[in-house]
């Protein structure tokens, strides 16, 4: 059993990185598009009420200052706080903020339980007990994002059952596979919930888990503790081919799309790519697009259309 | 409350879809709030043979149903196609990136339903809820497009029966959205529903030849033709403005030459030229104002070059693109050092910010709003102003395209604060406005009773604002002005605000913001505003 978890795990976080990785990298390698920028614009020096740089004469002639680190924290800030769903339904956010904490947490723990283990290999006990403060702080460190995660995802895979249901304009647009997130998601973290506050309350097994996993040695664990990893396993092999992805494209979304306010300049290399753009054959077939140009061509003709001859 | 509609209900044949209930709509502030007459005329037997209205009595387009299984078929076909060509680059790298992005990452939390001014205003007719257009055509693309099978598409609710009628009230309930983006102003997750009402209007128009005949036929189309999409030719323009130059010495004793198709000047001023037909008095303020300041410009007379509307940006690339090009390559001929764009919201957004990843090389000219001119105008005391003159309740409507599309926010307020000792804003304002509810072409939509929708349902939330920003003088003995810096907009205000009985009841009068600026300067003997209903 601890060597199917060592593989399982390993091949989990392959699947994981490789299948967000692989979307990720098709979502930035879209093409170039027009532009359809959304104020307020957060890198701008007037963002506080959504003013733009065309708000100076002669914008072209002036420097446009971004403030990045303004704009990074902003889009994370909305992980951990959501305030557009806690402003315009309270009910969704009260759930949905948990339910996604839950996932932003777990993750983390992991995360911090790798550390921990290369720590232990470095010869660091973690504990309650610890001799070194670090040792100590880790392990509260440990014990309270373990513990906020099993709770929050637990509480907010149920709240997000119940609201999808009891709202209507939310059940009306919900789907099979919603529920049936919310209920593999409630095991997930439900099973990690009953193995820490009945088995594992110090989680020395997710300890003992991880270690086993750098060094390659099947740890010995509860079967509870082994079902909770199992199940855990294949949540990460599943979440990529969920929606989740969002939690990355979103913040994309905002950079790319909707504050992509970067003006096209002559002999840039952004003209250059949309040069190559331009010339691309289309095929669509409105009477008033000819066949077979590219697209510069139908654009630079005028185009008369017969609408009379279109399939009204 | 209304009627519950689920997207299936979409391919349900014969019958109409939802109802527009007077006693549903949201309520408006006295003397507006008794239901004296329904909100929509009914169309007529013949009317409803000869096009559809299934979705909700309503026509913006009107498609003529197929006349036998064959045309149906091919009409389907047609739009599935269409619907491919959206998802490759050659067809449409100009907005793929954000399409794909809606489409995969919106999961349906509805917080966007609730920044919809038309849904809300509507009681909340769930065929306006801004996820239902890409709910449906997320259905037709995971059958006809990804061919998910059947038991995939049950896990994911993505089901659907296409047939025509479905797909033409998906065409209507393109044109149900005014692409105000509120929606997508309130999304966390960075998607954009009104951009699918953009996208779906984009494969009926571009694929099928289906669009508002207004905004093709006798709007891009025409202005690609004869020069503007009013039909004013190049020689009627002469015609107007050796009238305003008339107009301007009659009212203000001053004898202006507007200059026309200067070479060499430093500014090509396009304006809307619906303000060339309905309110040349923003044109004369303009010509008032710009030679007062002595500033270097011209307006031209190519093809586009004399009209800045650019409807393509609302329903087809190529009609977009074309437009934009004539107005760039109209620049160039005079040689102007920039272009400036007058007081239109779209024509704003789609010259100086969407076209300007389409304008390459030469056609790159450098483009801007005219509002920091005007600002700077009015700040730096160049001219001679007197607030007094203006000395009348004044608001401030926020044109969608100018203020959330594209950030200019400041300037026109700090105008108003300088010249209108009584302005007061509106609730919410800024980027945060409500649509006039006229946009994305529906101001010039004039189609058997669309001009009642826009009025009752998707401009009532706006009229509810006007209302309440002058709740303070609420009747006519006290003239009112709401400020429009946009043409379309203004289109919607006199509509609306005859169908209301605004001028009346209330005594709004509604006109741009140079308007105002003029209206104070110290130099002119009479007042410049004229407070006629027109």
């Amino acid at each position: 059993m601890g060597t199917l978890i060592i593989v399982l795990t390993y091949i989990a976080y392959v699947c994981i990185v490789a299948v967000y990785t692989f979307k990720v990298v098709g979502w930035l390698r879209l093409p170039p598009h027009i532009r359809w920028d959304l104020y307020p614009v957060i890198h701008e020096e007037n963002y506080r009420y959504g003013g733009s740089y065309y708000e100076q004469q002669e914008w072209w002639t002036k420097p446009r200052p971004k403030n990045r680190w303004r704009s990074i924290l902003y889009s994370l800030k909305d992980n951990f706080y959501m305030g557009e769903y806690y402003k315009r339904n309270p009910l969704y956010w009260l759930f949905l903020l948990p339910w996604h904490l839950g996932f932003i947490f777990i993750i983390t723990f992991h995360i911090l339980c790798f550390f921990a283990a290369v720590s232990m290999v470095a010869g660091l006990e973690i504990s309650a007990a610890s001799a070194s403060s670090a040792g100590k702080s880790f392990y509260y460190i440990l014990l309270a994002t373990g513990g906020f995660a099993f709770l929050t995802g637990t509480f907010g895979s149920i709240g997000m059952i119940f609201i999808r249901l009891a709202d209507r304009s939310l059940r009306m647009y919900s789907m099979p596979m919603n529920f049936f997130n919310y209920f593999f998601f409630l095991i997930v973290y439900g099973s990690g919930l009953f193995a820490w506050l009945a088995l594992d309350p110090t989680l020395v097994e997710y300890r003992a888990y991880w270690l086993g996993l750098i060094t390659l040695s099947p740890p010995v664990l509860h079967p509870m503790t082994v079902l909770h990893i199992i199940l855990f396993d294949i949540f990460l092999i599943y979440l990529p081919f969920t929606r989740s992805t969002h939690y990355i494209t979103r913040i994309l979304a905002y950079f790319y799309i909707r504050w992509d306010d970067e003006p096209n300049q002559r002999g840039s290399k952004m003209e250059k790519q949309l040069n190559d753009l331009l010339g691309q054959k289309v095929s669509w077939e409105g009477s008033h697009i000819a066949k077979g140009k590219s697209w510069v061509e139908v654009a630079t003709e005028p185009g008369f259309p017969d609408t009379k001859k279109d399939s009204k | 409350m209304n009627k519950i509609i689920h997207i299936e209900d979409f391919s349900r044949s014969g019958g109409q879809l939802a109802q527009i209930d007077p006693a549903e709509l949201m309520p408006l502030p006295p003397p507006y709030d008794k239901i004296e007459k329904p909100p929509i005329r009914q169309l007529t037997d013949e009317q409803r043979k000869r096009m559809d209205a299934s979705l909700d009595g309503v026509v913006a387009i009107g498609l003529t149903p197929p006349a036998n299984p064959e045309e149906e078929k091919a009409f389907i076909d047609k739009f599935i196609a269409g619907l491919e060509k959206l998802f490759t680059i050659e067809n449409n790298w100009t907005f793929l990136q954000p399409l794909v992005h809606t489409l995969d990452y919106c999961v349906k939390c509805q917080i966007c339903s609730d920044a919809c001014p038309t849904y809300l205003a509507s009681g909340r007719q769930e065929i306006y809820r801004p996820t239902m257009r890409a709910e449906i055509l997320r259905r037709i693309i995971s059958k006809y497009i990804k061919k998910e099978n059947s038991l995939v598409r049950k896990f994911k609710a993505s089901d659907i029966d296409l047939n025509w009628q479905t797909l033409a009230r998906l065409a209507e309930l393109a044109y149900r959205c005014t692409l105000c983006r509120r929606c997508a102003q309130v999304c966390l997750l960075g998607c954009d529903n009104a951009l699918i009402s953009r996208e779906i209007r984009k494969i009926f128009s571009q694929q099928m030849g289906i669009a508002p005949k207004e905004i093709h036929e006798k709007g891009s189309v025409q202005q690609l033709k004869v020069g503007s999409s009013t039909g004013m030719t190049p020689m009627a323009l002469k015609n107007i403005i050796e009238f305003i130059e008339e107009e301007i010495e009659e009212k203000t004793g001053r004898k202006i030459k507007i200059p026309v198709d200067k070479k060499g000047a430093d500014m090509l001023l396009i304006h809307n030229a619906g303000e060339f037909m309905a309110w040349p008095e923003n044109l004369e303020a303009f010509a008032i104002l710009l030679d007062a300041a002595g500033v270097d410009w011209t307006l031209s007379t190519e093809i586009a070059g004399y009209d800045s509307v650019n409807y393509g940006v609302w329903y087809d690339d190529f009609q977009f693109s074309r437009v934009a090009i004539r107005q760039s390559q109209a620049a160039k001929s005079l040689g102007v050092r920039k272009i400036s764009f007058g007081e239109c919201g779209h024509a704003h957004k789609a010259g100086i910010v969407v076209a300007d990843r389409v304008l390459t090389g030469d056609l790159n000219i450098p483009r801007e709003s005219i509002l920091p001119l005007l600002e700077d105008i009015v700040l730096s005391g160049r001219i001679k102003l007197d607030p007094s003159r203006n000395a009348f309740p004044v608001t401030l409507h926020d044109p969608c395209n100018m203020v959330r599309l594209m950030g200019i926010v400041a300037p026109q307020r700090r105008i108003l604060k300088k010249i209108c000792p009584q302005f007061r804003e509106m609730t919410p304002h800024g980027v945060e406005n409500y649509c006039c509810g006229g946009g994305s072409g529906f101001a010039i939509t004039q189609s058997t009773n669309f001009p009642d929708w826009r009025s009752a349902v998707s401009g009532r939330m706006k009229f509810k604002q006007i209302l309440d920003a002058f709740q303070d003088v609420p009747g006519p003995e006290i003239k009112k002005y709401l400020c429009a810096p946009c043409s379309n907009c203004k289109g919607q205000f006199r509509d609306m605000f005859e169908y209301y009985g605004v001028w009346e009841k209330s005594g709004i009068l509604y006109g741009g913001l140079v308007e105002l600026i003029v209206n104070a300067m110290v130099d002119l003997k009479k007042p410049f505003i004229q407070w006629e209903w027109h």
